[in-house]
C-alpha cells in the first residue's frame, strides 16, 4: 500500500516537474499548478500579437482597409474595399513585416440580402513568420473584381472555381473557364437562387443507345421544405428587441 | 561559414549563393530609403518601412561577417534578406502610385460585415 502511495506521489511530482520547464510563464504555473494556464496564456499572447498586427495593417493602408478583427479561434481577418484588393495583397506579400507569400485558397459566400451579394475570402500563409491571415472583400454579379493571378499563380484555379460556382467575374484573369461542372453546364450551382435539383438530368436512353440530357422531371412537382427551427440560433446577433404578445391590442389592430 | 570557408549552398530551392551579399544588401537598403523620400512624411507606410530598413542597414553596415548579420537581423539567410529587400523596393514604387495613406475610399454597405 505504501509503495502504491509512493508511486502515486512520485508520478504526480514528476508530472509537475515536467510541466514546469515546458511552460511559457513559470510563475503562473507555480501559483495554479493544476489549471490549464499554459494554454490560456499562449492563446492570449497569440491573440494580442494578431490584433497588434491587424492594427499595423490598418495603420499602413487606411485607404483600403475597413476593419480588422481576430475571430474567437485566433484567426486574423482584414476586411477591405474591393478596389484595394491588389494593393492590400501586394502589401501583405512584399512588405518586410508580412511576407505572406502563399495564397492557400479563395472562398466565396452568397448572401442575397446584402447590397453586394458575394463575399470573397482570401487565405494567405506566411512561411517566414509561421502565420496566417484572411482577407475578405465583396462584389456582386455585375461588378468585376481584379484577378490576383499576377500576384499568386495559385489563384488561377481558385478563381476559376469561384467563377464556376458563384459567377463572380474576375477581370484580367488569363483563362476564366468553368472548372468543376460538366461540358455545356449552365448556371452557377452554389448560388442561393440555384434550385437544389438543378435544371437538367442525364440518363442512358435504351432506344437511342446513348446518354441523353433532358429537362428535369420530378415525380413530386413541389415539396415545401420547412427548415425553420423552434430554437433561437444566434441570440447574440439579434437585430430587434422581441415584440411582446399583447393579446387584446393586437386583435383591435 | 563560421570557420571562414566558402558558402556552397543555401539549401533552399531558388536561392543561389550571393558572394557579395553585404554590398548588395547595402545598395538595396539605400535605394529603398531614397525611394521612400518620394512618399509624404506623414504616411504611416513610409515611417514604418523607414524604421525597418534603417535598422537593417545599420546592422549590415556595422557587421562585416555574414553570419553575424544573419543572427542580428534574425529573418533568414542573407540570400532571403536580399529577396525581401528587392520585394520591398518594388513595393515602394507601387505604393507611390496607389497612395494608401489617403482617406478611406468608401464605408462598407450597411450590414456587410455583420453575421448573420
Amino acid at each position: 500500500m505504501a509503495a502504491f502511495a509512493r508511486r502515486l506521489l512520485g508520478s504526480s511530482r514528476s508530472l509537475l516537474w515536467w510541466r514546469g520547464p515546458t511552460s511559457i510563464n513559470p510563475g503562473a504555473i507555480a501559483a495554479r499548478p493544476f489549471s490549464n494556464a499554459v494554454t490560456t496564456t499562449a492563446r492570449e499572447e497569440k491573440r494580442l500579437r494578431l490584433s497588434d498586427y491587424g492594427r499595423y495593417v490598418e495603420e499602413n493602408l487606411p485607404k483600403f482597409v475597413q476593419q480588422t478583427q481576430v475571430t474567437h479561434n485566433n484567426e486574423l481577418e482584414v476586411l477591405i474595399h474591393p478596389e484595394g484588393l491588389i494593393p492590400v495583397l501586394t502589401f501583405l506579400r512584399d512588405h518586410h513585416n508580412s511576407q505572406f507569400r502563399q495564397l492557400q485558397d479563395i472562398a466565396a459566400l452568397d448572401i442575397p440580402k446584402n447590397v453586394y451579394r458575394f463575399e470573397l475570402v482570401y487565405n494567405l500563409l506566411s512561411v517566414t513568420f509561421n502565420s496566417r491571415i484572411r482577407v475578405r472583400t465583396y462584389t456582386d454579379e455585375l461588378t468585376p473584381i481584379d484577378s490576383v493571378v499576377p500576384l499568386f499563380n495559385s489563384a488561377i484555379w481558385a478563381e476559376r472555381e469561384a467563377w464556376d460556382m458563384y459567377g463572380v467575374f474576375f477581370a484580367n484573369h488569363p483563362d476564366l473557364r468553368r472548372i468543376l461542372t460538366d461540358y455545356g453546364f449552365e448556371g452557377h450551382p452554389l448560388r442561393k437562387d440555384f434550385p437544389l435539383s438543378g435544371y437538367v438530368e442525364v440518363r442512358y436512353d435504351d432506344e437511342v443507345k446513348r446518354v441523353v440530357c433532358e429537362p428535369i422531371e420530378l415525380t413530386q412537382e413541389f415539396r415545401k421544405f420547412d427548415l425553420s427551427s423552434p430554437w433561437e440560433q444566434f441570440p447574440t446577433h439579434r437585430k430587434y428587441p422581441q415584440i411582446e404578445d399583447k393579446g387584446e391590442d393586437s386583435d383591435n389592430e | 561559414m563560421a570557420s571562414g570557408g566558402v558558402k556552397r549552398t543555401t539549401a533552399l530551392v531558388g536561392y543561389a549563393v550571393v558572394p557579395n551579399a553585404r554590398e548588395v544588401l547595402c545598395g538595396l537598403y539605400t535605394k529603398t530609403l531614397s525611394a521612400l523620400q518620394k512618399l509624404p512624411k506623414e504616411a504611416a507606410y513610409r515611417r514604418n518601412t523607414e524604421r525597418i530598413v534603417q535598422q537593417r542597414l545599420q546592422i549590415v553596415q556595422s557587421e562585416t561577417h555574414v553570419p553575424a548579420i544573419e543572427d542580428k537581423i534574425g529573418c533568414g539567410q542573407v540570400e532571403e534578406l536580399i529577396d525581401q529587400a528587392n520585394r520591398e523596393l518594388e513595393l515602394v514604387g507601387k505604393m507611390e502610385e496607389w497612395r494608401p495613406w489617403e482617406q478611406p475610399i468608401a464605408d462598407p454597405p450597411p450590414g456587410q460585415w455583420s453575421w448573420p
